[in-house]
């Protein structure tokens, strides 16, 4: 473990990600004790400009709501979307992914078309068709941008439990009467993981961006800030208060970026220790 | 070419219960939604009463079953028939049509710009791992991922078109300009400047990232060493070696790609008002037309299938090892 | 009218205004303005029905309007606030049974075809009363039209029927379609309702999806030395920033319908060579309204109601949500329809204490997280100001212990669900004042509306007292008499509250200097723009 420190410390992407992903944990969870107000209350005169009030330091919005509760409860909303969406997806695809490759034949085949057809779908038109039609809720936000996200995974699980099968322990399992579900889930799947979890920073950085590009066209959950739905209030006044969509706009290029060198250099952390083995 | 037809005919044959899926699983979902077409429509008349309503359900058949509609459907589109758009008021075919050639220029655009500049620079950074250069590119592009598509689309447009003036701010090509052939084209490619730019760049940094992680790979394998003990010039071993073997992960990744760029291009073409087919789709959601929406998306997803069939071909080309389109990914 | 009715445009361009009265229809110098020329105009959506004879919407009229006419326009200055159109003079009988329109001579249809009192009576009967949305109501019990010679028609009602609504319908409701083209088919689905033939000063040429919509001079308009202009290119522009960046860029000559943000409008209007224009809105009169679904017990209780209404601080809501570019509203009727405004009903001050004090009376305590009860707000997608308000409303009640919860719906679920299934509690709607409540305010407060009637009594609110009253208002001819009931009608709206009217709005329009006589009419936008030009 220390050693595998030792490796991701070597990595200055994963370091800069570590950093970056670690303060914006600390605004999500500092949020409610920081700002305990709904965000979304109007505390102030509208449209006031970063520092010219110490009351608002980062300005309110058009409504004279303050940018930096804002911030900081968005930073809440917008990792819980990535991340919650990150897992529903991997765990759909692992799942699914460890199914099809485990049973093999015609049950195979059909969950294989099943994915194909997920994948031929566009993931954005497929989450902007389902937001629209089931509602704009957070929970249905996250399954949109899962619904988008968890071929990659599935099919990843399929590709790596196909190749662990063969293996000796999984034959032992076979040998001493395990049921075949136990099999699968309880042996092979832990096994099949590891390289799944790769995925984790990609959906979590995409997820993030769906969620804004949803937002942007007017499909986000109104009861809760995201950075998403503060960029799209702030784009209506691009011209004349452009800080109302540069701050959320910078969170969220902080977010991406943090979550996916932090992925990267742990991905590369794994990678060298393989090597070296 | 006789393995080609082959592959060709086995593709087709495995797309049509995908496609299946996707009809039902797109139908299935309209129909859940709250409100139909009809209702839609009462709301561009500004209003109407029961009667009304009940007569224009009956018009289109949004009396009978879902079942019987999804049936109806799918006969139908067995023959070729994508049906009726309410939305509309024409065939749904013509609609899709009359919007997709500007959706395939946008993408084979964005596409064309985001593979080249992408691997040339994911070229120059892979050439020297871990130089300066390597590294600004690789954050760089990271910056250029991590930014939201069309915040980078209305920026550009501020930028480039309000203040400099240098292209268009929207639409596919001058209104009612009159111009044809060299002209028209031209005045197209200005106006696609600016959204193929917005809707590439993040691509660009996907393929960069791609390219340089596939040579740094490279590198280490023996038969680049060898040439470097043979001591062949660097530009050389790059250029014949390297990137060359890093290019072929990069033309798979492209048709994994196709169906995440053409959902990019939903954003994209409206923010900059582009008939395409994104935009129809929105249409589409907005206004309940089940039927169109299920065009598109079959329409694309036969798009996509099409953009993998060809580069399984130009794969099976390149390389005679890889047999029957034997892509699994 | 709006707190800016000073035209702040003839303050400062009182070059444009001179010209602009110079070019007035009948004025000898219409000589004078510019001819020709290509003007290019935004437009945010794409009516899939370009027929405002059975669509008469905002949106459909916007492009049609130049194409297809009505009977008569409205007007600043001419009598019963009217201009005529294709009709030259009207008038209704003493006992309301019939109305009497005589009808300009030497008009032909785009076509060629000659326009007559058939094409009148054919629209009338076939189209404006069985198929248009707001027909139904002002002909519902019109029984004939009757065509003694080819420019006089004559309008039989079976119920008296109020002349004033007529003539304050005429501009939105009486577009002529020709008779000689849909008669014998299919109105509804006619392939010329997206290829308009009518009798306007353009001609309808090109209608490219996503793209534009092309309109023609036409070089045979009635009126002598109209239109001015060449072409009008309506250039769809479905993003909310797209109309401010081409209009900077000179890419557009006109942004109506507000296309431009309000935020956007003090700084474009610094843009040399670019005007903001809040006149010719005047009759287009948009009311924000907040419906209360009176099954939900708590909302029954008119306590409760009347807190809601002092919780809400219009003023904010004019101030910040419109930027001033509205007026605060007291009632069902607008203070931009004068002849039937009624100043004199309760007043709602926002008082928060009040609204607590009246809270506590109708026996809604607060809980210990401090809330007395919730309620689930769904904000009508059709107007950004709509969702911000409904934004806004969801802070104010929870100030006074109601929790919202804010649904945001697209269109058709959001019209499935508060009009056909009751499955809301409060929704906030921007309906639009037809010019009389007889044409599209009484139906929001009457009861016994079918289910499934968009902007409508859809609350199950009943009020036999004020059901007998609209009832008698609509068959009243004496013009005074009728104003008396529709005042006695807003009082008692006023103070059982049904609904909760917050604001009145229209629209601005950014413009290039280039183009003249912008803002002239009342309706201006959806007027058919037969004299306005363009400086080269």
């Amino acid at each position: 473990m220390r050693e595998f420190a030792a490796r991701f410390i070597r990595s200055p992407e994963g370091v800069a990600g570590l950093v970056l992903t670690t303060c914006l944990l600390a605004m999500a969870l500092s949020a409610p004790y920081l700002f305990p107000r709904d965000p979304l209350s109007i505390v102030g005169r509208p449209l006031l400009a970063p520092f010219a009030d110490p009351a608002f330091p980062l300005g309110t919005d058009r409504l004279g709501r303050d940018v930096l509760a804002g911030l900081m409860h968005g930073a809440r909303t917008s990792l819980l979307v990535g991340i919650s969406a990150a897992v529903v997806a991997i765990l759909a695809g692992a799942i699914v992914g460890t199914l099809a490759g485990f049973s093999s034949g015609w049950f195979d085949e059909a969950l294989m078309r099943v994915v194909d057809a997920f994948q031929i779908v566009p993931g954005f038109l497929l989450a902007l068709a389902f937001v629209s039609v089931m509602g704009a809720s957070l929970p249905l936000i996250v399954l949109a941008i899962a619904l988008g996200a968890w071929t990659g995974p599935a099919r990843l699980a399929r590709a790596e439990v196909l190749s662990i099968r063969e293996r000796d322990y999984v034959a032992a399992a076979w040998v001493i009467g395990m049921h075949p579900l136990e099999i699968a889930f309880k042996e092979v799947l832990p096994n099949a993981l590891p390289p799944v979890l790769a995925l984790v920073s990609v959906i979590v950085a995409g997820a993030v961006l769906t969620e804004a590009a949803l937002s942007f066209l007017g499909l986000g959950d109104p009861n809760i800030v995201t950075w998403g739905s503060m960029i799209a209030e702030g784009r209506n006044v691009l011209r004349t208060a452009p800080f109302l969509s540069i701050v959320p706009g910078l969170g969220l290029v902080a977010m991406v970026l943090g979550v996916y060198l932090l992925g990267e250099g742990l991905v590369e952390a794994l990678a060298r220790r393989r090597i070296r083995q | 070419m006789h393995r080609a037809l082959k592959l060709v005919r086995r593709r087709a044959l495995s797309s049509i219960p995908v496609l299946l899926i996707v009809v039902t699983g797109t139908f299935f979902l309209l129909e859940s939604a709250t409100g139909d077409a009809v209702d839609a429509y009462l709301v561009s008349l500004g209003g109407g009463d029961a009667e009304l309503a009940r007569n224009l359900r009956e018009t289109y058949g949004l009396d009978q079953s879902a079942w019987s509609r999804l049936w109806l459907y799918v006969s139908a589109l067995a023959r070729f028939d994508l049906g009726w758009s309410v939305a509309f008021n024409r065939p749904i075919l013509d609609v899709i049509l009359e919007r997709l050639p500007n959706t395939l220029l946008l993408m084979g655009s964005a596409t064309a710009l985001a593979f080249l500049l992408g691997s040339l620079l994911g070229i120059v950074a892979g050439a020297r791992p871990g130089s300066g250069v390597d590294r600004l590119l690789s954050v760089g592009s990271l910056a250029l991922y991590a930014v939201p598509s069309f915040w980078l689309g209305l920026v550009l447009i501020l930028l480039f078109a309000v203040q400099l003036r240098w292209f268009p701010t929207a639409g596919i090509e001058s209104i009612a300009s009159g111009k044809s052939g060299f002209d028209r084209a031209v005045d197209i490619a200005r106006h696609l400047v600016l959204p193929v730019c917005a809707l590439g760049f993040i691509y660009l940094a996907l393929f960069l990232r791609m390219m340089r992680a596939g040579m740094a790979e490279i590198w280490r394998q023996d038969f680049v060493l060898a040439a470097r003990a043979k001591g062949l010039a660097r530009r050389r071993i790059v250029l014949r070696h390297i990137a060359r073997n890093a290019l072929l992960p990069l033309v798979t990744m492209l048709g994994l790609q196709a169906a995440a760029m053409l959902g990019g291009s939903v954003v994209i073409e409206s923010v900059f008002a582009i008939p395409g087919f994104g935009r129809l789709a929105q249409e589409a959601v907005a206004a309940r037309d089940a039927p169109l929406l299920m065009g598109i998306i079959v329409m694309s997803a036969i798009l996509v299938i099409l953009v993998n069939l060809l580069i399984d071909l130009a794969y099976a080309a390149l390389d005679p090892r890889v047999g029957q389109g034997e892509r699994r990914t | 009218m709006f707190r800016f009715s000073l035209s702040r445009r003839a303050l400062l361009y009182p070059v444009a205004l001179t010209i602009g009265l110079a070019i007035l229809p009948l004025s000898p110098a219409a000589q004078e303005a510019p001819e020709g020329g290509r003007l290019v105009v935004a437009a945010d959506s794409e009516p899939r029905d370009l027929n405002p004879a059975v669509v008469a919407s905002n949106g459909v009229f916007f492009i049609s309007s130049k194409v297809i006419e009505p009977l008569a326009e409205a007007s600043y200055e001419g009598e019963d606030g009217l201009e005529p159109r294709l009709a030259t003079s009207w008038e209704g009988s003493e006992d309301g049974l019939s109305f009497t329109v005589n009808l300009r001579e030497g008009v032909t249809w785009h076509d060629g075809e000659p326009f007559t009192s058939a094409d009148v009576a054919f629209s009338a009967l076939e189209v404006w009363k069985p198929l248009q949305n707001l027909g139904r109501i002002v002909f519902s019990s019109l029984e004939d039209v009757e065509t003694p010679d080819e420019h006089t028609a004559i309008f039989r009602f079976s119920e008296p029927t109020p002349p004033q609504m007529i003539m304050k319908a005429m501009p939105a409701v009486t577009a002529v379609l020709p008779r000689h083209i849909y008669e014998g088919k299919d109105i509804a689905t006619n392939p010329t309702n997206t290829q308009l033939v009518g009798t306007g000063p353009f001609k309808f040429a090109e209608y490219r999806p996503g793209e534009y919509y092309r309109l023609v001079k036409n070089e045979n308009y009635w009126s002598e030395g109209e239109p001015q202009l060449d072409e009008i290119i309506f250039r769809v522009l479905p993003d909310r920033s797209a109309a401010a960046s081409a209009l900077e860029a000179g890419e557009i000559h006109l942004a109506a319908f507000s296309q431009v943000p309000l935020v956007d409008l003090e700084r474009i209007g610094q843009v040399p060579g670019l005007e903001v224009i809040t006149e010719g809105y005047e009759a287009l009169t948009y009311q924000l309204v907040v419906e209360i679904n009176h099954r939900n017990e708590a909302l029954a209780d008119r306590r409760v109601r009347r807190a809601i209404a002092h919780a809400i601080d219009k003023d904010f809501v004019v101030d910040t949500i419109f930027l001033g570019y509205a007026a605060a509203a007291t009632g069902p009727v607008p203070k931009n329809a004068p002849e039937f405004y009624n100043p004199d009903v309760p007043v709602y001050d926002f008082d928060v204490e009040k609204a607590n004090a009246l809270l506590d009376e109708a026996g809604y305590p607060r809980g210990d997280d401090g809330t007395r009860f919730s309620l689930r707000l769904l904000p009508a997608p059709f107007f950004a100001e709509t969702r911000q308000f409904g934004d806004y409303l969801r802070q104010a009640l929870a100030e006074v212990g109601i929790r919202v919860e804010l649904i945001n719906n697209d269109t058709p679920a959001h019209i499935k669900a508060v009009y056909t299934d009751h499955d809301f509690d409060i929704t906030v709607s921007p309906p639009v004042f037809r010019d009389d409540p007889a044409i599209s305010t009484t139906i929001l407060v009457r009861s016994g509306i079918p289910n499934g009637v968009p902007f409508s009594n859809q609350g199950g609110y009943e009020n036999p007292e004020l059901d007998a009253l609209i009832d008698e208002a609509a068959t009243t001819v004496d013009t005074a008499e009728r104003v008396a009931l529709y005042n006695e009608f807003q009082r008692l709206v006023v103070e059982e509250l049904p609904l909760i009217n917050v604001a009145e709005w229209s629209f601005t329009s950014v413009a290039s200097e280039k183009v003249l006589n912008v803002g002239n009419n009342p309706r201006w936008v959806v007027s058919n723009w037969a004299d306005t030009a363009l400086e080269p």
